[in-house]
């Protein structure tokens, strides 16, 4: 490196007297060596600056010759880095096998892969084939037939009739005399209607929130929200009888997830101390924590125990959110939810989200919670900000239907009402409930909530079998008594904790007294009947012919 | 009077576009200068009378001779072009009928494009003024249609009809892209650079002078912050200097123009106040491709009637009882639109990718997307857990190579063959523009065998002769896809999406799709929506009122008349039986218009944009159309001086300008969705903003090759010629 400022010319005149000892041949060779390191010596001085350079080279050698090694071993390095490709996986991987085209070709030739739709098992199209199809309008009465009998609905979230509620209808046809049906874009262009801003102010005014985000499905609300805030290394605590668009919504959000036993208080601290232990051990940043659980679950209608999951949250600093996608027009004094039913401000849950397809019967859903929640969720959750906003009407009607419970208490005790009859028709059969008849079912289900999940106490010993037995059931009351009712539909085998098999009820306010009564009495003689006998011919031998009769 | 011989019609057998085979080496239209397309003022201008019977010659003769003349420079006083363009004689009789009833439309386009002006030449700009004084409430044209003009404008004239087919002669996707100057690349960068310095500048001081308005980011009594700065400073620094284009409330329908409430803010775009007062806008945001957005009309009062008769809600999920014969219908109606066996629909669209791509693949799955490919099938895939690769947006040679890649290589690490391999395309890309190419991939899939999911959710009912899809618009037969998307929000002014297979594939959806077994279902009215808007596209036999035209048996490539059956008309049994529709709906006529205007939209635009020298990503038939802008600064400028308008016509245009992270960090841009109501006059008056605006903004990165009166009166020309 010194040799660059050495006078090129005094080298050549050393060469000269020197030339014998250099073959011939080398000379012109050498010479043309020397004027081109001439020539780059001249260029590079006449770079402003170069001297510097020089003098930073030349002392930092004399000073450190270790330094500048190092420094050349880091500049090989980088550009080593530079010029290896960017991206990763792609045929540099440690298991990459080169392939001739050849047998590139080959195996392109012999790939066979799965077809896309697996033929249909028994059991699949047997769930297909016992979804019922409503003939005409949905609500408390339907047919199930273009010319069949009308059936009793127990099988849809209706709480107060709103499905057939003609102020609602008038209203939805206002507004599409003002508005249409579709919005057009999603609410960042142009697609934020006024109604829609309305019905956010109504529903967060009603649960008494600061503020609240309208999305336009609920499954998709839940399980893009959770995301939206919870991101990887976050922590989750979560029941683990949580409905299925939770569970997709902690899938996308890559926190780290702890499940407590379902509906279990105990547990839940027990998960928080041990969170709580080891972040005391392992240190590190303070990270965001969420508890997550729902008001009234939808997997079996169990209440969640909200004053203590409030207590133990502030205790160990936790965030709240409660998905009340059942419970929102369904619980409380005038459907508000559970927060109104253990008389607990909604300001102390974190984010409450809720469903207006099944509260108020139109469609979508909402979160609400304070105002950076919100504001948060209309830029950074992926349901809200790449899809359609909701359609004016269903907004419209939303807040109608708000209207009517805040004006209307009535509702909710008759709904009430409706429930405790509906309920005392089948304590009988209830393990734990009163009278010596045969117990046959459980019912986790809270005695105040419309939805009611009937678990068989004594099931087959496979699930299928279990749900041949509850169609059974389904089957008898719609023959008998002139109910339709449904069993859960479950995503067998996507689940991550797979539910038992139940029945789904879904009590209206809607329905006349009288009617709840004989709906309550038709199930049980229905339920006696399937299971009782079952139980006397041996329950095995019954199912499996019945399942060969079937496939 | 340009005319055209492509009839406008119900009969459905118009010539494809693609016999315009042989494009002419040069500009079809030399130095056409002011000069009208309205009949009674080009009259009077002999000189340019000359130059279009000149370059209409020239039109003629750079045209094969087969008898599907598209269009050419014609007059309606020039016989040459008269005798060269008709294929029938009746027509220009016809013409003129047509050309008497957009007389008045066509004046307001003369007086601006200056033959007027030359005859007036103290035409003041408080006349163009008076001119466009209630422009978008008041139709120019005289109409029995009940629709309002403020929500589908009416526009008689049947040369400003296009139809939207694959021209084989026209690449479907450019070369090369188009490239800015350096210096916007630089300046660019440079202004990004400035913000996010500035940006955490403003974080640095601002944390430990005012702590309070960051709150929200920094932990406090033993909660960890609930945003991480870092992941909302883009948010908080950047998009919060644009806030005022995005989000902007609304009332009435997003249909061609739209009324926007006036907001202002005092605290530098944190919130925004209403000023109590609306302004009416040209809406060329809104995804209303066939117009259906209607508060009035057919549809609406048959969605009235499904009110009475339904109600508003879908209630449950589909499988707890909540399946009405409604959603049959509509499924059904939906396989025979789409031309696919089986169908299904869900509520929304987003969830229509997001819970069935988990239903079809899952582990030892490998899903190959495109990059530019929407969110909700980023969703779908990571909720599925198969593989993921992507390839460059639209470039087929890179999926190929990835294709023999992932086939040789198998699974990672184990070398175990893929399960399946799913490839997931859009048909058109709702922020370039650009559409599929889908030959191509039909014959990649013959060869390698991979499953194609084709999401259609912006072509659906916007492009094809017969709007359905990316599959009509090149011809291909749809069930050589596996499965087709779509939504329903868009050109059907409905909401919710669906997804279109085999039966088997469909029933496996059925089974295990999240939203038929967790989400809840479709409420009836958007069902009616659907069924009312799909069916009028289709037309509805047996009513098939639709004169049968003449069929021009010449034409070269697969024409909507030599495959009836595939999008036949809808029968009548599958639309409920209550549902009444106006004839002009039931036959078809009414869905087969709006399918043509919007394709002339989407091409003048496009075309006319170039020509001025913007650089517009994508294909010319496509009715998304993105302008590109580069420079951050200039796009809150661009969206507020659409909406103010310096222009003396002072009609506000509302736009949606779209920046990273939809798009590519440099490439911002503005993206105008087009529709069937929008009039030529509305596209004229877009044309005319932009030029404006553009020019101020220094915005025309390209060669502008034409002004733009020269655009607007070469309309039709740009229309039909393929460059």
């Amino acid at each position: 490196m010194s040799g660059i400022r050495t006078p090129i010319s005094t080298l050549a005149a050393a060469a000269q007297p020197a030339s014998t000892e250099i073959p011939a041949p080398l000379i012109p060779l050498l010479s043309s060596l020397t004027s081109i390191i001439y020539t780059i010596e001249h260029l590079f001085n006449k770079i402003p600056g170069s001297p510097i350079i020089v003098r930073y080279i030349k002392s930092s050698y004399q000073d450190d010759p270790w330094r500048s090694v190092l420094e050349l071993f880091l500049l090989a390095f980088a550009i080593r880095t530079v010029l290896k490709g960017r991206t990763r996986g792609e045929g540099e991987g440690k298991s990459f096998i080169k392939l001739t085209e050849k047998e590139i070709d080959e195996l392109v030739d012999d790939f066979n892969p799965l077809p896309l739709a697996d033929d249909p098992t028994p059991a699949d199209s047997f769930t297909l084939d016992t979804v019922p199809t409503i003939y005409g309008p949905n609500g408390i009465k339907v047919k199930t037939a273009a010319n069949g009998k009308t059936l009793l609905n127990l099988a849809t979230p209706n709480w107060h009739g709103f499905i057939e509620n003609d102020k609602m209808k008038q209203v939805a046809i206002e507004t599409l005399g003002q508005y249409g049906v579709g919005t057009c874009g999603p609410s960042g262009f142009y697609g934020t209607i006024d109604v829609h801003v309305k019905a956010e102010a109504d529903i967060a005014s009603f649960i008494g929130t600061e503020a609240s985000i309208i999305y336009s499905q609920a499954f998709a609300l839940v399980s893009s929200a959770i995301p939206a805030f919870a991101k990887r290394g976050d922590i989750i605590v979560a029941d683990r009888g949580v409905n299925f668009g939770i569970h997709k919504g902690l899938q996308i959000s890559r926190s780290n997830i702890k499940w407590y036993a379902h509906g279990d208080m105990k547990d839940l601290e027990r998960v928080l101390q041990s969170v709580e232990r080891e972040r005391k051990r392992k240190g590190g940043k303070l990270t965001k924590k969420f508890i997550v659980a729902e008001g009234i679950f939808e997997n079996d209608g169990m209440l969640l125990d909200l004053p203590k999951v409030i207590e133990l949250k502030k205790k160990y600093k936790y965030r709240l959110i409660l998905d009340e996608c059942q419970s929102f027009g369904m619980m409380g004094a005038h459907g508000r939810g559970i927060t109104e039913h253990f008389g607990i401000p909604a300001t102390e849950v974190d984010m409450i989200l809720g469903s207006m397809a099944n509260g108020l019967a139109t469609g979508g859903g909402f979160c609400a919670g304070s105002q950076v929640v919100c504001q948060h969720q209309r830029i950074n959750s992926s349901a809200s900000v790449f899809s359609a906003s909701l359609p004016a009407m269903l907004a419209t009607c939303a807040s109608a239907a708000i209207d009517i419970l805040k004006t209307q208490p009535n509702l909710m005790t008759s709904l009430q009402a409706n429930i405790t009859i509906f309920r005392q028709q089948l304590s009988k059969l209830e393990a734990g409930g009163p009278g010596s008849e045969q117990k046959l079912i459980s019912i986790p289900s809270d005695m105040n909530s419309g939805l009611i999940h009937i678990f068989l106490l004594d099931p087959p010993d496979s699930l299928e079998d279990e749900e041949l037995l509850l169609q059974d059931i389904v089957d008898e009351v719609s023959n008998t008594s002139n109910l339709l009712i449904t069993r859960s539909r479950r995503l067998r085998s996507q689940e991550v904790f797979e539910p038992e098999p139940s029945l789904k009820i879904c009590v209206s306010g809607f329905m006349s007294k009288k009617d709840v009564e004989s709906a309550g009495k038709g199930l049980k003689a229905a339920i006696v009947k399937i299971c009782g006998s079952l139980i006397r011919l041996g329950l095995i031998d019954f199912v499996s012919e019945h399942y060969v009769v079937l496939g | 009077m340009p005319r055209s011989t492509r009839r406008s019609g119900s009969s459905g057998t118009s010539t494809p576009p693609s016999s315009l085979s042989s494009p002419p080496s040069r500009p079809l239209f030399p130095a056409i200068s002011l000069r009208s397309s309205s009949p009674s003022s080009s009259a009077k201008e002999s000189s340019t009378q000359t130059i279009t019977a000149r370059s209409s010659l020239l039109n003629v003769l750079t045209r094969p001779h087969h008898s599907a003349p598209t269009t050419s420079i014609s007059n309606a006083h020039a016989s040459s072009a008269d005798n060269n363009n008709n294929h029938n004689g009746s027509s220009s009789d016809e013409d003129t009928n047509y050309s008497d009833q957009s007389t008045i439309s066509s004046y307001a386009s003369s007086i601006i494009s200056g033959t007027y002006m030359m005859e007036n030449q103290h035409l003041t700009s408080e006349d163009i003024a008076k001119v466009y004084e209630n422009y978008l409430e008041k139709p120019f044209v005289n109409t029995k249609s009940t629709i309002k003009h403020s929500e589908f404008g009416h526009c008689n004239n049947p040369n400003w009809r296009w139809t939207s087919q694959w021209n084989t002669d026209e690449p479907i996707h450019p070369a090369e892209e188009p490239r800015p100057p350096y210096f916007t690349l630089l300046t660019t960068y440079i202004s990004y650079i400035l913000l996010i310095v500035i940006g955490h500048m403003r974080d640095f001081f601002g944390k430990r002078f005012r702590p309070a308005e960051y709150a929200h980011l920094m932990p406090q009594n033993g909660y960890a912050a609930l945003n991480s700065d870092f992941d909302s400073f883009y948010t908080r620094r950047l998009k919060q200097r644009l806030e005022d284009c995005f989000a902007r409330p609304v009332t009435g329908v997003a249909g061609r123009s739209i009324v926007c409430y006036d907001r202002a803010s005092t605290d530098e775009n944190k919130t925004f106040n209403l000023t109590g007062t609306t302004t009416r806008a040209l809406n060329v945001s809104s995804y209303n491709y066939l117009g259906f957005a209607s508060s009035t009309g057919g549809c609406a009062d048959a969605v009235e009637a499904c009110i009475k008769k339904y109600g508003v809600s879908g209630a449950g999920p589909r499988h707890d009882a909540s399946t009405l014969d409604l959603h049959v219908q509509t499924e059904n109606l939906v396989a025979r639109f789409v031309g696919q066996e089986s169908a299904m629909v869900v509520s929304m669209g987003y969830a229509t990718n997001s819970t069935t791509i988990p239903a079809l693949v899952g582990k030892g799955c490998l899903v190959i997307s495109d990059e530019f490919n929407h969110a909700s099938i980023r969703f779908g895939v990571r909720l599925s857990g198969a593989s993921l690769r992507s390839f460059k947006h639209n470039d087929v040679d890179d999926l190929e190579r990835i294709l023999r890649e992932v086939i040789s290589q198998g699974q990672p690490r184990t070398h175990r063959p893929w399960k399946k391999i799913l490839l997931i395309v859009e048909g058109l890309y709702s922020m370039e523009g650009s559409l599929v190419n889908l030959p191509v991939l039909i014959d990649l899939k013959k060869r390698y065998k991979f499953y194609l999911y084709v999401d259609e959710a912006h072509s659906i009912g916007a492009m094809g002769p017969n709007g359905r899809g990316v599959c009509d618009y090149f011809g291909v037969d749809p069930r050589d896809v596996d499965i087709l998307m779509g939504t329903f929000t868009k050109s059907f002014g409905a909401a919710g999406g669906y997804i279109a297979g085999s039966k088997q594939i469909m029933d496996r959806l059925r089974l295990r799709s999240h939203a038929t077994c967790y989400a809840e279902s479709v409420s009836p009215p958007v069902l009616t929506q659907i069924i009312a808007s799909m069916g009028s596209i289709m037309g509805v036999a047996p009513p098939l009122a639709a004169p049968a035209d003449i069929i021009d048996d010449r034409s070269d490539t697969m024409s909507i008349s030599s495959r009836p059956t595939a999008y036949g008309p809808a029968p009548a049994y599958i639309l409920p039986s209550w549902m009444k529709l106006p004839l002009n709906l039931l036959n078809g006529t009414e869905g087969r218009e709006r399918l043509r205007r919007l394709a002339f939209n989407s091409r003048y635009l496009s075309s006319g944009l170039r020509k001025l020298g913007f650089i517009v990503y994508g294909h010319r038939d496509s009715p998304i159309i993105p302008l590109l802008i580069y420079n951050p600064g200039k796009m809150p400028w661009f969206s507020q001086l659409m909406l103010d308008r310096l222009g003396p016509d002072k009609t506000p245009i509302v736009v949606v300008v779209v920046a990273y992270p939809a798009t590519p960090l440099i490439t911002s841009r503005v993206r105008f969705c087009l529709s069937a109501s929008h009039t030529k006059n509305d596209i004229d008056l877009i044309l005319r903003a932009c030029d404006e605006v553009g020019d101020l903004l220094g915005m025309k990165y390209g060669k502008q090759t034409m002004n733009v009166e020269e655009v607007i009166a070469s309309a039709e020309e740009l229309v039909a010629a393929s460059f």
